[in-house]
């Protein structure tokens, strides 16, 4: 028989104090690598869910995002040689999105419009919306004829004036007045954070007469290499990517600071570890006599392993729970809005930082490690304790 | 018998728990002085980019829209008589990288006659204006870029621009500047790139942003707002904004690691006064009985308190340089290069990091002493004697 799980509880709620600092050090760990894994986390799936392996991005050879790229119409026309490009049923037109991104300078909402975002500004034809085709308009979408626009859902949280009904001035000059007609979502992905309206109005407004890349969305089935290999050689000249290459390209310098963060939050797991190795060792030691108590009344030395780390689990569990539970306080009241360029954008990727029950469950996970690590030399030493000595000597 | 001897014989008799307790001080403390340096520096940059007295005027729609060429006259002549500005450098972005690499430099076009008095922080020697003048292909380099690609002075160098007509140049390496606010750039004159442009037929010459040194505090707002209303109502309606909120947009959009670096440093020294709390907390229930002693044989409460805080700050202390020394060390041997953010190529642990974590750590120390010290000295000799015997 094991001992009673009460006897571990009540040994916690003795030691008031201690217990409570332990579990504050823990909750403290907790909250900050709950916040960076939602961090990692959101970062992560918006870029993720932006892989349908049947889309290609093109961009002009040389250039290294969209932004920064420049197609000139005779040079997309070429596209429409390749084979493998899913057709319009009916029509038989090739689904290939010519496309044009600029940015545009919006306030962020969650600092009041302090600081400014570069927001991306897509132009593009009634094709896109087949190409990708994780897009859902929601409300209206824009008319070809008219000033109108639709946001992504996640810019139009974020950043200011995206409101349906109202207007914000693009163009070159940024004396064009478009009015938001409708918001679109695109699964999560980093489309959500754009805004969008039709291609030549837009072309027309910034002056453009190249477009920036074409989205094109191959057969079922078809094998994306060949299509890329076409592309890059010397019929087209351009350079194609998948999307999902595409955006990962595009996040690398966001990874050199999410791995920074993981070694500062390690070492500072590191420290809970000890700080709770400390505790139980202390614990251990004001308990010697006790422990004989029980080996004598017939305990054996591994249920008093067990107990002991089982008390340092509970502890550290209840750290955990305090932990998640700021982090989600700190979520709810200073904000878990986020934006990030990405490396040669220069738009703004928006998204939110979302407690997942797959981020609490490891933060539990990991913390009741923690607990158990920092537990085990004490509980060892506990396990050996000589009784005779210890009963004589206490 | 002496009172340090007291203390160090007190932290040696559970060292198992000073072992402890000085790790888990230890090892949040590097912690913090790494964010406190990376906090630091920016501040520091701040502070210069303030003292350069900078404006910088771009297109108000963004920074990829380009500004006529002409506009650094028309800047000039706010001034004619020099007064509130010194110079006007057009810039214009190359985005060049290098061949076979997937990140663009932050490589600028500057006009060749004013960079040196614009950015008269650079040290250039008169030798380098020269050369920089003389030659056409001159580039003036930072230490990020230098070290990351072993570029000495005197060496030619080819970069890809990733903007478009993706023009392929090679430059001169005149100078590598280890001005620390200038560390991840790469500038070259103007005038070498509006050439190279002219002969691939591209567009004419024009400029993302124009830096103007200017030469009080006064004359940059006077002159802020003066730039913003000459442009107002025509096509290219400009932006004017001092260094520092220009760098401000960037660091946000990069995701504001300044401010997750503070929020950090405040956790952490949540974390490490907690433990050193609850160290100080159980040494004292250990020891109760001891301390009663010390009173019945005649040492007075405030000797006793002192005597706690004492240990306390000492355990602060032993625990602090044992975090901060290391890191310090490790960071001045080998500098964490490859973080290229912002203005920052390197984390370096700055003197005013150290004195600002050794402080920290001295007033945990003090903190968790004070309940204990506090209980020690309020300690009932015969009631504490008693009780614990």
């Amino acid at each position: 028989m094991a001992l009673p799980f009460s006897y571990h509880w009540r040994n916690l709620l003795v030691r008031k104090t201690t217990t409570g600092l332990n579990i504050l050090v823990v909750a403290a760990v907790v909250g900050v690598f709950c916040w960076l894994i939602g961090f990692a986390g959101a970062l992560h799936s918006s870029l993720a869910t932006a892989s349908d392996s049947r889309k290609l991005i093109v961009l002009k050879s040389g250039a290294t995002s969209e932004s920064n790229s420049a197609i000139r119409t005779d040079e997309y026309n070429k596209l429409n040689q390749i084979a493998e490009v899913e057709r319009l049923p009916g029509s038989g037109a090739p689904l290939i999105s010519p496309e044009m991104i600029v940015q545009v300078q919006l306030p962020r909402v969650r600092d009041q419009g302090t600081t400014r975002a570069n927001v991306g500004v897509r132009g593009v034809t009634e094709t896109a919306l087949q190409v990708h085709r994780n897009i859902k308009v929601l409300g209206r979408s824009f008319a070809p004829g008219a000033q109108e626009v639709i946001a992504g859902v996640s810019a139009a949280k974020q950043f200011g004036g995206l409101e349906i009904g109202e207007t914000i001035h693009l163009g070159y000059a940024s004396d064009r007045p478009y009015r938001i007609v409708g918001y679109f979502s695109a699964a999560g992905g980093p489309l959500e954070s754009e805004i969008w309206g039709y291609l030549p109005s837009l072309m027309n407004a910034y002056n453009r007469a190249m477009y920036s890349s074409a989205s094109m969305l191959l057969q079922p089935g078809a094998a994306a290499e060949p299509v890329i290999t076409q592309i890059n050689g010397p019929a087209i000249q351009l350079k194609a990517q998948t999307e999902a290459q595409y955006w990962s390209e595009q996040a690398k310098n966001i990874r050199i600071y999410l791995n920074i963060t993981y070694v500062l939050v390690a070492i500072m797991s590191l420290a809970a570890i000890f700080s709770i190795a400390n505790t139980m060792f202390s614990s251990v030691a004001g308990r010697t006599r006790e422990i004989a108590m029980l080996r004598t009344i017939g305990f054996s030395g591994v249920q008093i392993l067990t107990g002991f780390l089982l008390e340092a689990v509970m502890l550290s569990l209840l750290g955990a729970v305090m932990g998640c539970l700021g982090c989600a306080a700190w979520l709810a009241t200073v904000g878990r809005t986020k934006d990030m360029f990405g490396a040669t954008t220069f738009t703004s990727l928006a998204f939110e930082i979302q407690l997942t029950p797959m981020i609490i469950l490891a933060a539990l996970g990991c913390v009741a490690l923690v607990g158990a690590v920092g537990a085990l030399f004490p509980a060892w030493r506990a396990a050996r304790v000589q009784v005779v000595t210890a009963l004589r000597e206490a | 018998m002496t009172i340090t001897y007291v203390l160090m014989q007190n932290l040696r008799r559970n060292r198992l728990r000073t072992a402890l307790t000085a790790i888990a001080f230890a090892l949040p403390m590097a912690v913090f002085v790494s964010a406190i340096s990376f906090v630091a520096m920016f501040v520091r940059i701040a502070q210069a980019n303030e003292k350069e007295l900078r404006l910088g005027v771009h297109h108000r729609t963004t920074l990829t829209n380009y500004l006529p060429d002409g506009l650094r006259r028309k800047i000039e002549g706010l001034d004619p008589q020099r007064t509130r500005l010194s110079a006007v450098c057009g810039m214009r972005w190359f985005g060049g990288r290098v061949p076979e690499t997937p990140n663009a430099l932050t490589s600028l076009a500057a006009d060749a006659d004013t960079f040196p008095i614009v950015y008269s922080e650079l040290d250039l020697t008169p030798e380098d204006t020269a050369l920089w003048q003389r030659d056409k292909r001159a580039a003036i380099v930072g230490m990020g870029p230098a070290e990351t690609y072993h570029w000495k002075v005197g060496q030619r160098v080819v970069l890809e621009s990733t903007v478009p007509p993706y023009l392929s140049l090679d430059f001169n390496i005149i100078k590598i500047s280890d001005n620390e606010m200038r560390t991840n750039f790469f500038y070259f004159r103007r005038d070498y790139l509006e050439d190279s442009l002219k002969e691939v037929n591209a567009d004419g010459a024009r400029c993302n942003i124009f830096w103007i040194k200017c030469q009080s505090a006064e004359a940059m707002r006077s002159l802020q707002e003066e730039i913003d209303r000459m442009t107002a109502n025509t096509p290219d309606e400009t932006k004017t904004e001092d260094e520092n909120a220009f760098v401000a947009n960037f660091t946000q959009a990069l995701g504001d690691i300044p401010g997750l670096m503070q929020v950090m440093a405040a956790v952490v020294v949540f974390i490490i006064a907690l433990v050193a709390g609850n160290t100080m907390m159980m040494s004292f229930r250990e020891r109760t009985r001891e301390l009663a002693v010390f009173k019945a044989i005649g040492f007075q409460a405030p000797r006793v308190f002192s005597i706690i805080m004492a240990e306390s700050v000492m355990l602060a202390t032993i625990g602090s340089l044992l975090g901060v020394v290391p890191t310090a060390t490790f960071l001045l041997f080998f500098p964490i290069t490859m973080f290229r953010f912002g203005p920052i190529s390197r984390i370096e642990v700055s003197p005013l990091a150290v004195v600002v974590s050794l402080t920290i750590a001295l007033l945990v120390g003090l903190l968790a002493g004070v309940w204990p010290a506090y209980q020690a000295m309020r300690l009932r000799t015969v009631d504490a004697l008693r009780r614990v015997a």
